[in-house]
């Protein structure tokens, strides 16, 4: 049982400011991902609900309860870290019950919990080897093992996946997955890698600047971003941002082309924002019709799919998602038609969604 | 062209290497052997004469008057070494603890705990004599500042209490060594690793005892082999505090008093005894010698790469 509340939560580090007020109410079970891109107060944000630092301002609510003033040990909170931080004096085994003892179990108890741990992460034939003994993916799975082994109401897991190499990560991804349903607490997992994110999270935390960009799941920021820098963040490749104006009802990209539409922001604003993912979008080499103007820069090939990176005007290139089949030399004039229905309105003053 | 190189590095490596090889050879190797062939010869004032095996050896350990002061001097050093872990030692690891959590003053302290230091062991010396004097010294001062007039007393002047009050001298002289070392050992513990030990626990002595302590062997071994070394090589402040004799009454007698006054006399006793004094000092060698290789290698099973 856990169910976390936020309230107005700042962090100040002498004169500078690295959170502006978080509000955010987490439900029990929930696996939540705090993502965003470095710096932009995720990791602090967890060390405030780890209670590894002091928040400057606002409240924390653990299950009701006030946190603020309690010691990290007494939150029934446990942490993995990014760097894992075992204790490399002790073996697999005393790592895990070193925690164990400290909260006064009793001596069976200890050993039936860390059991069920090295049973549930494998881990029987690592028991007495020390930490600089195992390899990366041993060592979270201890890290974790360790953080199991309390049975927190709370876990969090700091960016852990970032010191394993490429094929282990989408393991240990399964892995923590897994964990999550098996032990049924609340997770909070910290990563800039908004694939992760994507794959792992029963809802996002989307964080920018200090600030919480959009709180939702993986579908809501994908299919209904709430402003540009979630559109741009989630997603790869990138949403395509094109500056348009209206007139009547039809869009103007000015310099590249116009299209028609029925339905169009009912803001009054007459220029705006206009973003389309790469599965939004189609390519021909058929000039005629609606369509905005554009020049292949280079395909990307990916076996199943490809993505056709092209100019449209000034702005950064935009990639289309299309079969791999066709094939688009460098410099080739194209017509990018866009699907209606997949198309996001934004404010060009505010960045945020415009509602259709 | 590659092995003109290689001679032109040799050459190089070889005129770097020599001369420190040389001036240790000169000055190191060369008196330890010297002094070690000394140990079996008799000799009349500064004039070689026969050898004469282990009869050096066998009179400073077992023979009167030589055997009793030896004791009596190794017992000293004992305690020195013993009472120097505790108030050295132990003292810089706490304060190193401290300064290292970045307590109150932090930055104060770790310039004022290693100050003492830099200055000259003759001038602690002699500024700790004053401040043990019975009548104006500050120690006597101070208690009778605070009402404890009572335990004023003649500090360096009585059996009991002048050998503790010379290494309580030695241990202000010297914590910050340790302090220093100790701190740069834990300043190595990542502190995600310290974060993890506040996930579970609160309690500063679980963290000090549990986590920090083990995982500064590296800087044990080096402070405790030095403290070794030192406290059985000690002699520059009890030589100064007091005196040759090891006054009162050998109270504060140490192996390297005694030797010194054995090899080349004192100001009581003008009599000089090279052989037994180049015994004593061949058999001081071989005791640290041996006690802090043992002492290093055992440490050094214990330490964890981090």
């Amino acid at each position: 049982m856990a169910r976390l509340s936020l309230r107005g939560i700042k962090k100040r580090f002498k004169a500078v400011e690295v959170l502006h007020g978080i509000d955010l109410d987490v439900n029990d079970r929930e696996l939540i991902v705090f993502v965003g891109p470095s710096g932009c107060g995720k990791s602090t944000l967890l060390r405030l609900i780890a209670g590894l630092d002091q928040i400057t301002d606002g409240e924390f609510l653990l299950n009701d309860k006030r946190m603020n003033e309690v010691a990290p040990s007494r939150r029934g909170i446990a942490m993995v870290f990014q760097s894992y931080a075992l204790y490399p004096h002790m073996n697999v085994y005393e790592n895990m019950a070193f925690g164990a003892r400290l909260m006064g179990l009793s001596k069976p108890e200890v050993e039936a919990r860390i059991a069920e741990a090295t049973r549930m992460l494998r881990l029987e034939a690592l028991l007495e080897r020390k930490p600089r003994e195992l390899s990366g993916g041993q060592r979270q799975r201890v890290a974790i093992g360790r953080a199991l082994v309390r049975k927190p109401q709370l876990l969090l897991l700091d960016e852990p996946l970032s010191n394993l190499d490429a094929a282990l990560r989408s393991e240990v991804r399964l892995e923590i997955a897994r964990l999550h349903r098996e032990i049924g607490g609340t997770t909070i997992y910290v990563t800039h890698d908004q694939v992760e994110a994507m794959t792992l999270a029963d809802r996002i935390v989307v964080m920018n600047g200090g600030r919480i960009e959009q709180f939702g799941s993986p579908r809501e920021l994908y299919e209904t971003p709430a402003n540009t820098f979630v559109a741009n963040f989630i997603g790869s490749p990138r949403m395509a941002m094109l500056g348009v104006e209206r007139e009547g009802d039809r869009l103007i990209a000015p310099g590249i082309g116009a299209i028609s539409l029925t339905r169009l922001p009912s803001a009054a604003d007459r220029e705006f924002l206009m973003g389309v993912r790469p599965d939004g979008m189609s390519i021909s080499s058929d000039m005629q019709g609606e369509g905005f103007a554009a020049q292949v820069v280079y395909t990307e090939y990916l076996g199943d799919s490809a993505y056709v990176y092209v100019k449209m005007g000034e702005g950064a290139p935009v990639s289309i998602r299309c079969t791999p089949d066709t094939q688009y030399a460098p410099d080739m004039p194209v017509k990018i038609r866009v699907l209606p229905d997949k198309l996001h309105f934004f404010s060009s003053k505010t960045s945020q969604r415009l509602a259709v | 062209m590659i092995s003109s190189q290689l001679t032109g590095r040799r050459l190089w490596i070889a005129a770097l290497v020599v001369p420190p090889i040389a001036f240790m050879c000169l000055f190191l190797v060369y008196p330890i052997l010297s002094a070690f062939a000394y140990a079996f010869y008799e000799w009349h004032g500064l004039a070689r004469g026969d050898f004469i095996w282990f009869d050096n050896f066998h009179r400073v350990l077992f023979e009167f008057p030589f055997s009793e002061r030896t004791i009596n001097a190794f017992k000293h050093n004992i305690f020195v070494f013993f009472a120097l872990m505790v108030l050295q030692n132990g003292l810089g690891f706490i304060l190193a603890y401290c300064l290292w959590r970045e307590l109150w003053g932090a930055r104060f302290h770790r310039i004022a705990v290693f100050l003492p230091v830099v200055l000259s062991t003759v001038i602690v010396g002699l500024l700790w004599k004053l401040f043990y004097h019975p009548l104006f010294g500050a120690v006597n001062a101070t208690l009778r500042a605070v009402g404890l007039g009572s335990l004023a007393q003649p500090w360096l002047g009585q059996d009991s209490t002048a050998l503790t009050a010379i290494v309580v001298a030695n241990a202000w002289h010297m914590v910050g060594f340790p302090t220093l070392v100790f701190l740069a050992g834990m300043q190595r513990i990542p502190s995600e690793i310290l974060d993890a030990v506040r996930m579970e626990t609160e309690s500063e002595w679980v963290k000090m005892s549990k986590i920090v302590w083990p995982l500064v062997a590296p800087s044990a071994t080096v402070v405790f082999t030095l403290l070794f070394v030192g406290a059985f090589n000690w002699f520059e402040l009890p030589f100064i505090m007091g005196g040759v004799d090891g006054s009162p009454h050998g109270a504060t007698d140490v192996l390297g008093l005694y030797f010194y006054r054995t090899a080349f006399g004192s100001t009581s006793a003008s009599a000089e005894n090279f052989g037994p004094g180049s015994a004593l000092a061949v058999l001081i060698f071989l005791f640290i010698a041996v006690v802090s290789s043992v002492i290093t290698i055992r440490l050094r099973k214990r330490e964890i790469q981090l």
